[in-house]
């Protein structure tokens, strides 16, 4: 009787699993895995990150495909380490997938590349920050976008470069403090930020990691205000964004600049939830987002017309573009390669060579040993007037950066 | 796993395969039915020679293996632990660390995690095990919680929130395959495993005690168990098998985090699947898991990216909706009948062979001497004197009745006897075994010197079979199963008991739970008997077979104290007479020279009226 | 110096708001027995229907806050009436795993119906803050201290001089005892399990103003109601309301002397260690392992 039940179920297993493996591949197409959270608490990001790769392969199969055969792709959902290694684990050997494409968070990268590796598929990471994707020495996984070290670096750099000037005083004489949400993300940009403002003699007088959960950061602003505190740098979600900078009104504190790492940074909801003019004046390094200048990032506006033809909203974020930037990439480099075989997929990722300001994203594309892009670089913006536009590099600035923060 | 364990409710027809060998136990059905069914989750992603099957089939072993171990201090011992994870994160890190600071086989780890978990969960048992129900679960996420957070702190040792990458080393001694296949392997060993662990547990003397402790705690001390101690062996035994996973697990993830090894969510759902599939029972997480990962994964791939939070909601539904109308879950509801259906198969139906109970432990020592002695006890409760200097003896072989007026304070006298309550002052010594005097601190330890208590208030294990209740006194001599199993027989005739053995306790009448209370009494084979009023509540004809009974215990050279209001059976029955009044002792004496002093004629005065009513 | 007080004060004002987080459940274990895992997920519906009443009607959150606790209190007592009833002789374990089970399904049916995105209301006078003798006291905060001692002074009140109050009481301290007196139990404990939830609607309308509301927001609040409660002797509300504040002032004092990431692990480690050894509470107020 039980025996029967688990057949039952074991048959069902595969028979559903076979809308999964889609129709048998046919002749003159190429098979790729999308493998991003499409459920779970990441959903909504994982989602606007699959749109770009979405759109970089219609419009890629609409200029006739890779080496004329068409992109067909597989979607894996992944919303936990053991569930990305599953899907990673399905792509690769039910569906037999050329490579994958993903993945947004970066503890889905990290395990899913895992899997990829010792079955030999090419993964192209289009999103997550974590540097050790790109440093365990793997020959398969190749990344587009910048890593969390180039967030941490882009913003320790603006501190000497960029605010410093604008305040007209010394680098060393700004006190900066870095706070920080204690998961992987906050906690590995922060990593970053305190070796670079190190090595660049930035005095850095308070770390303060909290949890993303925090109902009251007051004690993390009363530390700052004390400490004397001229920059803050931050590495934060939207919730603990929004508390900070109403908490911050609240106590009366007032820091010269504060900067954020993405995140909470970018989105409208936290520039909605604190009020435009509090928010007025926040920094802001993140991928590329749609308030600069086209010049600097050729096919920036087409990718937002194409977004809007087809989900008839704005872009969400900039995951979307930055997927659709680094998807593009790739299918130029298998097309190179003439195969699919990652060795040679390898080869042709290697010769890659396209400077910077010829993407949609504005960076350019070369690979280290690594896989990693030593071209991506995260932009400084800053929230002027309610919209988030971008200030540095200059060539992709649409306008000037100012000083201060908040109404004051 | 075959279901036949699986309920508390005893079926009819309560065959174990005790006393076979093992090869005809094959050809028992229940037994060839579990390991057909068991093995299937090895046959089908093998046949199938999908990595995805193999996955999937993983994460069922694992989360049954999880759910399994978990049951066994969950189901079992009723502490229902929802902070679980911290042992399998444990098992993770430890392995990991080992691997990437030592270089050492994450086999090594495995055991070393293992053992670190059953340590610290030593320590996170003892302390909060005097908490009850919901405090109890509160206490084990405050842990989870607390681990979590301190593991991210010190991410110089754990990696932090960045997470922790296993290198990756190929092969067996790394834990690490090509060959998804191996995997499976493993997952599978780990969950059989838990298993078989899980199995030894519930039909052995730790599984009744754990069983007891869970229904009654009181009564189980009575019977000599030593709460703590078996809930500590449950705790310690869940958290090692879980950590044993835990390690496998992360070498299969290749990557460890924080939010994912000590994941609340994941401790909720390791006990939603034991709680689905049958709480206390063997094979109930498994089959929990078997039904709820396939049906998660193929919910996920159907709804997730189009609803997102539907899954989830339905998830958190069915949990309600299975509280609400199969508390027992699936195996609890529906084992007993799928039992009944596997024992129509060929070889089924068989029913054990008796096994002769061993012989009653032989009481040694002189007719006559003092066995106990109770000295100036002194009881308060807040103002109230309940005791005021009682002192009692007790001699070998003799019965002695206590009798007083309702609330007098026999029974308070008594829960000292037998270490239920501490008195404030005064002491209590009792002859043990060994012929040296012993001041027992504990229930349990007065319980192993040969204390046999019954309770006024009747205490039954309510959800365990009448011989299952016995059983769990005569574990306190007997360890074997099949010979707890056989005293508890014997016991269960003499007390009239051996036609209603298989029911259920909790659907006796008042007579019969009296009798039960003495049956599983007696099963403890005291040397020293305190009867709390056994004869309320019996027929006519009942308290004189009771009356002639508890001779016949004494004449087997046990002592007897009881309290009792039934005047003419004591009067009859006893010995020597202790007379309690107020909390203190107003007479003492042969019954007929006690029921002619003063003192006590008035102290009874409303009594008798009452009794006359009452009884 | 300056900083101590001004950490103080905010202790107490985040107090309060725990406290008027706590009494719900701290009422509903007390009378009903039952710990309810699902505490968080009534404050994010009473926070949802909040934001709801503003966006739609644009009502202000504290005037929302009628409506908003005859609506929880409905929850509550539909929870009590179908799902809590009808467990209420089974084991302990059944009631967690159908709260809990209530909990999961609660968190994801706002991330079906709202999405993952943060909403918040506009902002009003609430956010800001007033100046006294140099330290600064949100507004929205005070309110809260306010309506926390007010919520406690009436249910004080309303216990000891009503007649449902009484029948509440003597419930609470005997079952059985006030069956036989002919008291309702059934119809008392629903009745106090929407009086709790009716407490986290009154919370959700004074909460809603100063954080934006997520699918998540209970599990932001939950577990440190949870420690208020144990701290307060799990029964007693006033023991709830001084367990609350001595929470805030542990939260932003080590948030600001210890780390601000270890805020948490100071106060669950208080209390683990408060329910191991003072299992009635810090003022032995109540019982935890009868």
């Amino acid at each position: 009787m039980k025996s029967f039940a688990r057949a039952a179920l074991a048959a069902a297993l595969l028979v559903a699993a076979s809308p999964f493996a889609g129709p048998a591949a046919a002749q003159g197409t190429i098979k790729f895995g999308a493998l991003y959270p499409f459920s779970g608490g990441l959903a909504l990001l994982g989602d606007e990150s699959f749109r770009g790769f979405e759109l970089a392969v219609e419009e890629r199969n609409a200029a006739g495909g890779i080496d004329g055969k068409k992109i067909e792709y597989i979607k894996g959902d992944a919303v936990d380490p053991n569930q990305a290694v599953g899907e990673a684990r399905r792509l690769t050997s039910v569906d037999k997938v050329s490579a994958i494409f993903g993945t947004y968070s970066s503890s889905l990268s990290l395990a899913a590349t895992q899997v990829t590796e010792l079955a030999g598929v090419p993964y192209f990471e289009l999103g997550a920050v974590s540097d050790p994707i790109t440093e365990r020495g793997f020959k398969y996984v190749f990344r587009t976008n910048a890593t969390a070290r180039d967030f941490a670096v882009r913003m320790v750099d603006s501190v000497i470069e960029a605010i410093a000037p604008a305040l007209g005083v010394k680098p060393a004489d700004l006190k900066v403090g870095i706070i920080h949400e204690d998961s992987l993300y906050g906690q590995t940009v922060s990593g970053y930020q305190k070796t670079r403002a190190k090595e660049k003699g930035l005095n850095v007088v308070e770390v303060l990691p909290y949890s993303a959960k925090s109902v009251d950061l007051t004690p993390v602003i009363l530390r700052l205000k004390s400490a004397g505190v001229d920059v803050v740098l931050q590495t934060s979600y939207q919730n603990d964004t929004v508390l900070f900078f109403r908490q911050m009104k609240d106590q009366g504190y007032k820091p010269k600049a504060v900067m954020g790492a993405g995140g909470g940074y970018s989105t409208r909801d936290t520039m909605m939830a604190v009020g435009a003019e509090n928010m007025e004046g926040a920094l802001d390094v993140d991928f590329t987002q749609y308030n600069t200048n086209p010049k600097a990032t050729p096919g920036l506006t087409e990718f937002v017309g194409k977004y809007k033809a087809k989900y008839g909203i704005d872009p969400r974020s900039g995951h979307s573009l930055a997927n659709y930037m680094g998807a593009k990439v790739f299918f130029d480099a298998i097309a190179a390669a003439k195969s699919t075989d990652a060795d040679k997929v390898r080869a042709a990722v290697m010769k890659v060579d396209i400077p910077v300001g010829e993407t949609a994203t504005g960076w350019g594309a070369k690979f280290s040993e690594q896989g990693q892009n030593t071209r991506a670089q995260p932009f400084l913006m800053q929230w002027q007037g309610g919209n988030l536009v971008t200030v540095f590099p200059e060539a992709a600035a649409v306008a000037k950066m100012k000083v201060g923060v908040g109404a004051n | 796993m075959s279901l036949h364990d699986s309920s508390l409710k005893a079926t009819p027809t309560a065959p174990t395969p005790g006393g076979l060998s093992v090869l005809s136990r094959l050809t028992d059905p229940r037994v060839y039915c579990a390991l057909i069914a068991l093995s299937l989750l090895v046959i089908i992603p093998a046949w199938s020679g999908s990595t995805f099957m193999v996955h999937v089939f993983v994460t069922i072993c694992v989360f049954g293996a999880l759910s399994t171990a978990w049951n066994i201090l969950g189901g079992y011992a009723g502490q229902l632990s929802l902070g679980h994870t911290v042992f399998y994160g444990l098992g993770g890190y430890t392995a990991a660390l080992l691997l990437t600071h030592f270089g050492l086989s994450p086999w090594i780890g495995m055991i070393a995690g293992a053992a670190l978990a059953a340590l610290v969960s030593l320590g996170i048992g003892y302390p909060c095990f005097r908490l009850r129900g919901p405090f109890f679960s509160l206490a084990t996420i405050a842990f989870l919680e607390v681990v979590r957070l301190l593991s991210i702190h010190f991410n110089g040792v754990t990696g932090g929130s960045a997470g922790l990458v296993v290198p990756l080393q190929i092969g067996w001694p790394w834990m690490i395959f090509r060959d998804k296949i191996n995997y499976l392997y493993i997952a599978f060993g780990l969950l059989v495993l838990s298993l078989a662990v899980s199995y030894a547990i519930r039909h052995s003397r730790l599984g009744y005690s754990l069983t007891a402790v869970r229904e009654r705690d009181s009564a189980a001390q009575a019977a000599g168990i030593n709460i703590n101690g078996v809930k500590l062996w449950a705790m310690a035994i869940s958290a090692a098998l879980t950590a044993l996973v835990g390690t496998f697990h992360a070498m299969y993830m290749t990557f460890l985090e924080p939010a994912t090894l000590f994941s609340l969510a994941t401790a909720i759902e390791i006990a939603m699947f034991a709680l689905i599939g049958g709480l206390g029972t063997v094979a109930g997480p498994l089959l929990g898991t078997v039904l709820v990962v396939p049906l998660a994964e193929l919910a996920r791939g159907w709804l997730g990216a189009s609803a997102n939070g539907l899954h989830g909601f339905v998830y958190g539904s069915v949990l309600v909706i299975i509280t609400l109308t199969l508390p027992g879950g699936l195996v609890g509801t529906f084992g007993p009948f799928v039992v009944r259906l596997i024992d129509r198969l060929p070889g089924g139906g068989r029913t054990r062979a008796d096994v002769v109970a061993p012989a009653t432990k032989i009481i040694t020592g002189t007719p006559g001497e003092v066995v106990l002695k109770a000295q100036n006890l002194v009881k308060r409760f807040g103002g109230l004197t309940a005791t005021d200097n009682v002192s009692l003896t007790l001699k070998r072989g003799e019965i002695l009745g206590v009798i007083g007026p309702n609330g007098a304070g026999k029974t308070t006298v008594f829960a000292q006897l037998s270490g239920f309550l501490t008195p404030n002052a005064g002491t209590i010594e009792i002859l043990g075994p060994d012929g040296k005097w012993h001041q027992p601190s504990a229930p349990d330890a007065f319980a192993r010197l040969g204390i046999g208590r019954t309770f006024q208030i009747v205490q039954p294990f309510g959800k365990l079979s009448v011989l299952e209740n016995i059983m769990i006194g005569a574990f306190l001599r007997h360890r074997s199963v099949d010979d707890a199993r056989a005293v508890a027989l014997r016991v269960a005739r003499l007390m009239g008991l051996d036609d209603v053995k298989d029911v259920e306790a909790g659907t006796l009448p008042i007579g019969g739970l009296k009798r039960l209370e003495v049956a599983r009494t007696l099963a403890t084979e005291p040397s020293i008997l305190l009867l709390d009023e056994v004869m309320a509540g019996q027929s006519q004809s009942d308290t004189l077979k009771m009356v002639e009974l508890i001779r016949a215990i004494r004449d087997t050279g046990v002592t007897v104290i009881a309290i009792e209001h039934n005047m003419q059976a004591i009067m009859s029955l006893s010995d020597r007479i202790v007379v309690i009044d107020s909390g203190k002792v107003i007479a003492e004496g042969k019954p007929d020279a006690v029921v002619r002093e003063r003192r006590v004629i008035e102290a009874y005065l409303g009594e008798d009226f009452v009794d006359a009513q009452g009884l | 110096m300056d900083v101590l007080i001004q950490l103080v004060l905010n202790g107490i004002l985040l107090g309060s708001m725990y406290a008027i987080i706590s009494v719900g459940l701290t009422l509903i274990f007390g009378i009903v027995r039952v710990v309810n895992f699902a505490h968080g997920e009534f404050l994010m519906v009473g926070m949802y229907a909040a934001y709801l009443l503003a966006a739609k009607f644009g009502l202000h959150p504290y005037a929302s806050a009628i409506p908003v606790v005859l609506l929880l209190f409905a929850l509550g007592a539909l929870v009590q009436r179908f799902l809590i009833q009808p467990l209420l002789s089974a084991d302990e374990h059944i009631q967690i795993f159908a709260t809990v089970g209530l909990s999961t399904a609660l968190v994801n049916l706002a991330l079906l119906l709202f999405g993952a995105d943060l909403y918040s209301v506009p902002p009003s006078a609430a956010q800001g803050s007033v100046q006294v003798a140099g330290f600064t006291l949100v507004k929205g905060q005070i309110v809260m201290f306010v309506c926390a001692l007010a919520l406690v002074a009436g249910l004080h009140l309303f216990m000891q001089s009503t007649a449902l109050g009484r029948a509440i009481r003597a419930t609470a301290q005997n079952r059985n005892a006030a069956l036989l007196m002919g008291v309702k139990v059934d119809k008392i404990y629903v009745i106090a399990f929407g009086m709790g939830a009716a407490c986290v609607g009154l919370a959700s309308a004074l909460v809603m103003p100063l954080y934006p509301v997520t699918p998540t927001i209970g599990t932001y609040f939950v577990l440190t109601a949870f420690v208020v409660v144990v701290l307060g002797g799990m029964r007693s509300m006033y023991g709830a309301f001084f367990g609350a504040m001595i929470i805030g002032l542990v939260d932003s004092l080590s948030g600001y002397y210890i780390a601000p990431d270890l805020k948490e692990v100071v106060y669950f480690a208080l209390f683990l260690l408060i329910l191991i050894f003072k299992p009635t509470g810090l003022f032995g107020l109540g019982r935890g392992t009868e």
